[in-house]
């Protein structure tokens, strides 16, 4: 910060007139650990404060209303550039369990205000967020959603940034596939959480090119109707809510819903499986109970055009092993203000197609933004002894 | 130490033969007593800048309501057994009652406004709602009377700051930023989960905050709670939240 605070004044939050700072895209989103949370505030303390015991941690957080955190700014390789913020709706991240519903909603609709407020012209809505615009039908039997909607009569488009995350999950599966010599059509796909809107997604890309699906969920209902869709176009599914009760061990493997432990997917899952974690967060990491399994993380994606935070939250925000890496579903926003397509692309839930995924897709990759080096929680996966051998190999 | 100001009541007697939480609403109720006072002695030194009777008379009709709020509170603590004393040069309030005289020194009526307004009634507002949730019976609907009430002069505080930041944002904002760092540093170190620097020379015996959940409240909530009201109060003055969260993170613990 510097000695004005004006200097750093933009729209958001602004009552008065001044609205110094255009701003094409907001991203709401949300710490997924304490470790996190307290790292963003110690960087918000500047390095003349000592961080916060983390004991303070848990104790201030869940007090902060939902604002602006930083300002971002990307670019891409033909030139465009985009001017954001993050806002974080400081969800602590303990709470993301069914009972904290409503306090998270009414959090994620404050830290839509603020986006509306700021003028952003398109926001994406990160992690827990997107349940705002997903639809999600048990919310509408809670009677939720009626009173958590969005401030009328605005300029603002929101999307989840599904559509990039189930792209960049779908990429993952077919270059690990390639970097260890397997035959994609040969292969036994299990989707867990496969319902969801990424889950679902995923499916529908996937599906043609594997040899049999089986797919996983809490619902019977919507994995039926799932199945039904599939199959229809020849594929071979099978549905169970338990994963114990699939007839057959799957050698890709996608997590679409966080699990609470890998141990989950012992025994329906073949010796050498690939494993995609794409639930938020992320907690699948390589198990000595599965050693010959590989885990990665998926839905993320790297810019290569260029990205800047103010105050610089580099490596505070974006946590992973390579620079200007960004969870998918931010991107999707990121890459439509660059493209200055101001459009809702992701909404609604189990309505991602490949064609869509393709138009995304397209759109990102003409900005720069490509799927990011794979990794796990013990580090880049794509120079793990096996996947050089087999890319030799190949 | 400055003496006690009385209030119409009794002499200090000590709280043996009492319920149990009595001693700790003693020293909620003397916090609150020695806030409203100081809030009180403000208002008062706010009537001798303002040029127009209007403000003079608004400001002298809120140090009444403000030392009627002190009342109110010393009447509660009578109704449970318990007289409150209150000390208004108790180091921490004595602290907030010099950074509002250097702005009357200045001459400075939006940095008063700012200062009580904005700053320690957040503090009010936010730990008063609290307490009248969790307090029994007609201590409980008092705080939340009071709490109402303060919100009030903060609404009608808010219309002047309003149009202040519309003259000259940056300029308005730094002046924020500067009597956040004299009086919000003084309140964080009052609302802290302990009292690091020693006795607060309000508490009647040792520190109430290791007690407050023997009565649902604790320490943490009353800071949270305050510093989230502060934080939605410069929301409302249009200040940027991303400036307002890293002022609020840094102060101390």
């Amino acid at each position: 910060m510097g000695d004005s605070v004006a200097s750093v004044t933009s729209s958001a939050n602004v009552a008065g007139p001044a609205r110094t700072i255009e701003v094409d895209f907001a991203l709401v989103g949300h710490q997924e650990s304490w470790r996190t949370a307290a790292d963003v505030i110690a960087r918000l303390r500047g390095p003349e404060h000592a961080p916060l015991p983390d004991d303070e941690i848990p104790d201030i957080l869940p007090w902060i209303p939902p604002r602006p955190v930083c300002h971002v700014d990307v670019g891409s390789p033909i030139g465009a550039k985009a001017r954001g913020l993050y806002i974080d709706s400081f969800i602590p991240p303990d709470r993301l369990e069914a009972v904290y519903t409503h306090d998270n909603l009414a959090r994620v609709r404050a830290a839509a205000a603020c986006a509306i407020k700021a003028g952003a012209k398109i926001v994406s809505l990160g992690g827990f967020s997107s349940i705002l615009i997903e639809g999600n039908l048990d919310l509408l039997k809670m009677d939720l959603l009626k009173t958590e909607q969005l401030p009328e009569k605005h300029a603002t488009v929101f999307t989840t940034g599904n559509t990039l995350t189930v792209a960049f999950i779908v990429q993952a599966i077919r270059k690990m596939c390639a970097l260890q010599g397997r035959n994609i059509r040969k292969s036994t796909l299990l989707i867990v959480g496969a319902t969801g809107d990424v889950g679902s997604g995923c499916a529908r890309c996937l599906a043609p090119v594997v040899k049999r699906v089986l797919l996983s969920a809490r619902n019977l209902e919507r994995l039926r109707k799932l199945a039904a869709e599939l199959e229809a176009s020849g594929v071979q599914v099978e549905i169970a809510k338990d994963l114990q009760r699939f007839s057959a061990e799957a050698d890709l493997v996608i997590c679409a819903a966080s699990l609470p432990s890998p141990s989950l997917l012992l025994g329906r899952v073949a010796p050498h499986a690939l494993i995609c974690d794409a639930g938020y967060p992320k907690n699948l990491s390589p198990s000595a109970e599965m050693p010959g399994a590989t885990v990665f993380f998926g839905g993320l994606g790297q810019i290569t055009g260029g990205l800047q935070f103010a105050p610089d939250f580099r490596g505070v925000l974006n946590r992973h092993p390579f620079p200007d890496v960004v969870h998918g579903c931010l991107l999707e926003g990121m890459a439509l203000a660059l493209e200055r397509r101001f459009e809702p692309f992701s909404r609604g839930r189990g309505s991602i197609t490949p064609d869509r995924v393709e138009e995304i897709e397209t759109v990102a990759a003409r900005h720069g933004i490509h799927l990011a080096p794979l990794y796990n929680a013990d580090g880049p996966v794509e120079d793990a002894p096996h996947c050089r051998t087999e890319c030799s190999r190949a | 130490m400055e003496p006690t100001i009385g209030l119409n009541g009794s002499p200090s007697i000590e709280c043996t033969s009492l319920s149990p939480s009595a001693p700790i609403w003693q020293d909620v109720l003397a916090q609150a007593i020695t806030g409203e006072l100081i809030a009180a002695m403000n208002y008062a030194s706010l009537s001798e800048i303002c040029d127009d009777p209007e403000e003079v008379a608004d400001a002298l009709e809120h140090a009444a309501g403000e030392r009627g709020h002190a009342a109110r509170f010393a009447a509660e603590g009578r109704r449970i057994g318990i007289d409150v004393p209150n000390n208004v040069g108790a180091k921490h309030w004595k602290q907030l009652r010099l950074a509002f005289l250097r702005c009357i020194q200045d001459r400075d009526f939006i940095g008063c406004l700012i200062v009580q307004e904005i700053m320690l009634e957040s503090f009010a507002v936010a730990s008063y709602k609290r307490v009248g949730r969790v307090a029994p019976g007609s201590l409980g609907q008092t705080f939340a009377s009071i709490a109402a009430e303060e919100e009030g002069h903060v609404d009608h505080a808010m219309a002047i700051l309003r149009t202040e930041r519309s003259l000259d944002p940056r300029r308005f904002d730094d002046k924020v930023h500067r009597l956040h760092l004299d009086v919000m540093t003084t309140l964080a170190k009052m609302l802290a989960k302990e009292c690091k620097d020693g006795h607060c020379e309000v508490c009647h015996g040792s520190c109430v905050k290791p007690s407050l959940p023997d009565v649902s409240l604790s320490a943490a909530e009353l800071r949270g709670a305050s510093l989230q009201q502060y934080l939605k109060t410069l929301d409302a003055l249009g200040l940027p939240g991303e400036v307002t969260l890293a002022w609020v993170t840094q102060l101390p613990v």
